[in-house]
C-alpha cells in the first residue's frame, strides 16, 4: 500500500555556501567551497582550522548563534506560509551551547543569561514566531538528527497528528564541537575531502535548514518525502560498525517506506565526512544495498559538516537537485580511494532526478536514511490516519531516584516518605559490568542502570529493538567536565572522553549496546517535556513487531543544573533520577496489561485547557475513571501552573485525588518519567496508595493521568486493558 | 624496575579510570591497545593528549600512534627519546 503523501511545500537553507535556496544552487554549481579559517571565535593560540562557517549571521537580539541560523532558514520556508504550522521539530546538538560556554568561562553565575542553553528553546523560540500551538519536537541523535527530525515529522503527518510540520536541523560552531572533534583526531587540517585517498577527517560546520512539510500539496510543492529509515549499529560510541550493516538497513528500510527499488533512485547524497571510517563505512553499505550504484556524491566538502544541521541541509539539497534538475560534486575530492570502489560526481552534472536517497549517520550509532521525490502528478489515495488512540503495552518497568530502585520509591510512598535526593552513586553501577561503565559518568550509568533493571523485569521476556530517550540537560557531568579542562589548559587539552560522553544521545548509545538494540535510537530533549517528547517518537516511530525501551532521565549537577534548569535553582533537596518502561504497539488483540498513550501535548495557551479537556475524551467517562490526577508543576512556574490546574478542575467538575509528583520526585526535569513509571506500577501490581481517604489500590477500572503544566502542557494517560 | 613505565601504569589506571587493575597487574610488554586491559581508540585519544600535556611529546598520526602504543614499553621508549630531543 503506497503511504500518504508528504509535500515538501518550501525549504530554507543557510550554509558555509550562503543563504537560501538561490545562493545555494549557485554555489553547488559553481563548485564553491565554503570552508574557511576560523572566525566565529577567536583561540587563545594556535593555527585556526578550516571550518565551514556562515558569513554574516544578523544579530538578531540576545539570541545564541545557533538559534539566529535557525530563524534565518525558518523564515526562508515560512515566507509564504499564512497560516501557524501545527507542529515544529528541530534536530540540534548544541542549543545555545555557543553563549554558555562563553558565559560559563567568564563565570558568569546568574541563571537568567543561561536562557537560551536548552536544545528545545530553538523549537520553542520557532513555534512562538509562526504561532504554533504544538507539540514541538528535540530530536538530538548527534549527526542524524536533522534527518531524524524529518523522518518524525513525515510520521507525524502520516499518522494524522499534524497537517503542517516545520522542520529540519540547526548546530552553529562552538568551542565544544570545535575542539570535540579535533580532540577526537577526525579534523583535516586541508579542509574535508570526502572519499579521497588522502582524507584524514572533517572540517565542523555549521548552518540550518528548515523544510514546511505538509499534507495538501500548498500550492506547487518542491517534491515529497516518500521514505525513511532508522536504525542503530549498536557498535562502538563514536565508530561506525565497519561494515555498514546496520547503515544498510536503514537505507533498506528508507526504500521499503518509499515503496521504491534500489534501481529506482536516480542520486545518492552520501553523508561522506571525510572520516576513514565512515567513507568506508558508506561504502560498504552503499554495496550492501545497490548492485547497480547510481551517481552519488557527498557535498561536505564543500559545506563542511554542520552535525544536526547536516541532514536537514542535505534533504534540502536533494530537493532542490529535484525542482532544478542538476547533482552536486564530490567537492574536495582529487584522487577517490580505490578501497571504496565507488565513483562520485567529480562535476556537477544537468540531469532529470526522480528519486533521492540522502544519508546521515552519527556518534551513538544513528543511522538515518530520507528518500526525497519528485512530486507525483496524483496525490496518492491512501487515506492519512486518523487513530489517534496511538496506546502502547508496558512490558516492563524500572526507575531510579535518591530513594533507590522503584521497589524503593514505592516503599516510601506508601510510608509518607519523600523519594527525591540524588541517586546513589553505588546505585548507578548495580549489575553493570565495571569494564563497560568505567569511562562513563552519572547520566550514562543512569541510563544503563534502568535499563537492565527493565530488561529483568520484561514479562514475556524478550529482545529489545528501538530505543526512545528523553532528557531535559543531557549528560552535564561529561559537559562541564570537558569545559572545565578546555579552560583550565588554556584550550590546549581538552579531552576526548568528555567530548564523546557529552553528547545528548551518548547515553542511549550506550543502552543500544547494552541491549544489542539495533532498531531506532531516538533522544530527545525537551526540557520538562523530555519523557513526554520520547513517549511521542516510540508512537510515531515502534514498529509493529518490534519492542522499545522508553526512558525518561536527568542528573543533578552542582554547577550546572542551578543555571540551566530555573525550577532547580533554589532547591533545598538536588535530586535527579528518572523512569524507563518497555512497551509495544497495544492493539485489541493484545491481551490484558497496562497501556500508556499520550492524549495532549501543547504550548500553554488561553485555550490550552478546553483543548485538553477536548482530548481527553467523553468528560462523564474521565470523570469516573481517572482514579487518580499525578500533576507536574515546575517550580519556575509555579503561578502559571496552579492557575491552570484550577481552570482544568473547574472545567472537569469534579475533584479526582491529585498527587503532585514534583514534592514527593524533586525538580528535575525528567520527573515525569518517574511519575508514569510509577502510574504503571500502581496499575500493573495493584499497589496501595495514600490518596484520597484512605490508603487503598485504586477500583478496577481506574486510570492514572499524569498531568504536565507550565510553559508545556502534555498529558499522559496510564489505563488497564 | 623501569620508573617511567611504573609512572605510566599509575596515570593510565587513573586516566582511563581502570578500576579493579593495579600496576603489577600489568605487563609492560603485553599488548596495550585491543588486550585484556579493554583500552580502545577513544582511550589511545586521551593518552595522546596526556603524553603531550605531562611529557611535551606529540603524537599525531594514526599510523605513528598504533606504534607507540603497542606496549608500555614501547609508550615508555618514545617518550623518553622524544622528550630527550626536546629537550636537546
Amino acid at each position: 500500500m503506497r503511504q500518504p503523501t508528504v509535500y515538501i511545500a518550501a525549504v530554507g537553507i543557510v550554509s558555509g555556501l550562503g543563504s537560501g535556496p538561490v545562493a545555494t544552487v549557485h554555489a553547488l554549481g559553481s563548485e564553491f567551497i565554503g570552508i574557511g579559517p576560523l572566525s566565529a571565535f577567536s583561540l587563545l593560540h594556535g593555527d585556526l582550522l578550516p571550518v565551514g562557517q556562515v558569513t554574516d549571521v544578523p544579530h538578531t537580539g540576545d539570541l545564541p548563534r545557533t538559534h539566529r541560523l535557525a530563524l534565518l532558514a525558518a523564515d526562508q520556508a515560512m515566507r509564504h506560509c499564512m497560516t501557524p504550522p501545527d507542529a515544529v521539530i528541530v534536530g540540534t546538538t548544541t542549543g545555545g551551547m555557543d553563549r554558555t560556554e562563553e558565559l560559563l568561562r567568564q563565570g558568569v553565575s546568574k541563571g537568567a543569561c543561561y536562557r537560551y542553553h536548552g536544545l528545545a528553546t530553538v523549537a520553542k523560540l520557532l513555534a512562538r514566531r509562526y504561532d504554533c500551538r504544538g507539540p514541538l519536537l528535540t530530536i538530538s541523535t548527534a549527526c542524524s538528527s536533522g534527518a531524524t527530525a524529518l523522518a518524525m515529522a513525515m510520521a507525524m503527518i502520516r499518522m494524522g497528528m499534524a497537517k503542517t510540520v516545520l522542520a529540519g536541523g540547526v548546530d552553529a560552531l562552538c568551542r565544544l564541537t570545535y575542539f570535540g572533534f579535533h580532540s577526537l583526531q577526525l579534523v583535516d587540517r586541508t579542509g574535508a575531502h570526502p572519499l579521497d585517498i588522502d582524507r584524514c577527517g572533517m572540517s565542523v560546520a555549521e548552518g540550518a535548514a528548515m523544510l514546511l512539510l505538509s499534507a495538501d500539496p500548498l500550492g506547487h510543492p518542491l517534491a515529497e518525502l516518500t521514505g525513511a529509515g532508522l536504525s542503530c549499529d549498536a557498535y562502538h560510541p563514536t565508530a561506525p560498525r565497519p561494515d555498514g550493516t546496520e547503515a544498510a538497513s536503514a537505507i533498506r528500510a528508507a526504500l521499503n517506506d518509499a515503496g521504491l527499488g534500489p534501481e529506482e533512485i536516480d542520486y545518492i547524497n552520501l553523508h561522506g565526512t571525510g572520516t576513514r571510517e565512515n567513507d568506508l563505512a558508506e561504502a560498504r553499505a552503499i554495496q550492501t544495498v545497490f548492485s547497480d550504484i547510481p551517481p552519488l556524491s557527498s557535498i561536505k566538502g564543500a559545506t563542511g559538516h554542520s552535525l544536526a544541521a547536516a541532514g536537514g541541509i542535505e534533504a534540502v539539497v536533494a530537493t532542490l537537485a529535484i525542482d532544478h534538475g542538476f547533482l552536486p560534486a564530490n567537492s574536495g575530492l582529487r584522487q577517490v580511494d580505490p578501497l571504496l570502489e565507488l565513483a562520485p560526481l567529480t562535476s556537477p552534472v544537468s540531469q532529470s532526478v526522480g528519486n533521492v536517497l540522502s544519508n546521515s549517520f552519527g556518534f551513538g550509532g544513528n543511522n538515518a536514511a530520507l528518500i526525497i521525490s519528485r512530486p507525483r502528478r496524483k496525490a496518492s489515495c491512501s487515506q492519512i490516519g486518523t487513530e489517534r488512540d496511538h496506546r502502547l503495552l508496558v512490558l516492563g518497568l524500572a526507575a531510579l531516584s535518591g530513594a533507590g530502585d522503584l521497589d524503593a520509591i514505592i516503599t516510601a510512598l506508601q510510608t509518607g516518605k519523600l523519594a527525591a535526593g540524588r541517586v546513589q552513586s553505588a546505585r548507578l553501577a548495580t549489575g553493570l559490568d565495571p569494564g563497560r561503565i568505567r569511562r562513563l559518568k552519572r547520566l550514562p550509568r543512569m541510563a544503563l542502570s534502568m535499563a537492565a533493571a527493565a530488561r529483568n523485569n520484561m514479562n514475556p521476556a524478550g529482545s529489545v529493538q528501538a530505543i526512545f530517550m528523553g532528557t531535559g540537560w543531557g549528560a552535564q557531568g561529561e559537559t562541564h567536565d570537558f569545559l572545565h579542562r578546555l579552560f583550565e589548559t588554556e584550550e590546549r587539552f581538552p579531552s576526548p572522553t568528555d567530548f564523546v560522553g557529552s553528547v545528548h544521545n551518548a547515553p542511549a548509545g550506550q543502552v543500544a549496546m547494552l541491549l544489542g538494540a539495533t532498531g531506532a535510537n531516538i533522544t530527545t530533549s525537551g526540557a520538562d517535556a523530555s519523557f513526554e517528547q520520547a513517549l511521542m517518537t516510540a508512537i510515531l516511530n515502534l514498529g509493529v513487531e518490534e519492542t522499545g525501551i522508553v526512558l525518561g532521565l536527568d542528573e543533578f549537577h552542582p554547577c550546572l543544573s542551578p543555571l540551566f534548569d530555573p525550577s532547580v535553582a533554589g532547591v533545598s533537596i538536588p535530586a535527579d533520577g528518572g523512569g524507563a518502561c518497555l512497551v509495544r504497539r497495544w492493539h485489541p488483540g493484545a491481551g490484558a496489561g497496562v497501556t500508556v498513550r499520550l492524549p495532549f501535548f501543547a504550548n500553554n495557551s488561553e485555550q490550552a485547557m478546553d483543548d485538553l479537556l477536548a482530548a481527553l475524551g467523553d468528560r462523564d467517562h474521565l470523570c469516573s475513571s481517572c482514579g487518580l490526577l499525578m500533576v507536574g508543576i515546575p517550580m519556575a512556574s509555579g503561578n502559571e501552573g496552579e492557575q491552570q490546574l484550577a481552570a482544568f478542575i473547574d472545567r472537569l467538575g469534579r475533584k479526582p485525588p491529585i498527587f503532585r509528583y514534583r514534592d514527593f520526585l524533586g525538580e528535575f526535569a525528567s520527573s515525569s518519567a518517574l511519575a508514569a513509571i510509577l502510574a504503571m506500577a500502581i496499575l500493573r501490581d495493584d499497589i496501595s496508595v495514600p490518596f484520597g481517604h484512605h490508603q487503598r489500590p485504586l477500583a478496577a477500572g481506574s486510570s492514572i493521568l499524569v498531568l504536565g503544566l507550565g510553559d508545556t502542557i502534555t498529558a499522559m494517560e496510564i489505563s488497564r486493558v | 624496575m623501569d620508573t617511567l613505565v611504573n609512572e605510566l601504569k599509575q596515570k593510565l589506571i587513573d586516566i582511563l579510570n581502570l578500576t579493579g587493575i593495579q600496576p603489577e597487574d600489568m605487563d609492560p610488554d603485553a599488548q596495550l591497545v585491543g588486550g585484556t586491559l579493554g583500552i580502545d581508540s577513544i582511550d589511545v585519544l586521551e593518552m595522546v593528549v596526556m603524553v603531550e600535556k605531562d611529557y611535551g611529546v606529540i603524537i599525531n598520526s594514526q599510523e605513528m600512534g598504533e606504534k607507540v602504543f603497542a606496549s608500555l614499553n614501547s609508550l615508555a621508549a618514545y617518550i623518553r627519546e622524544h622528550s630527550s630531543q626536546q629537550r636537546s
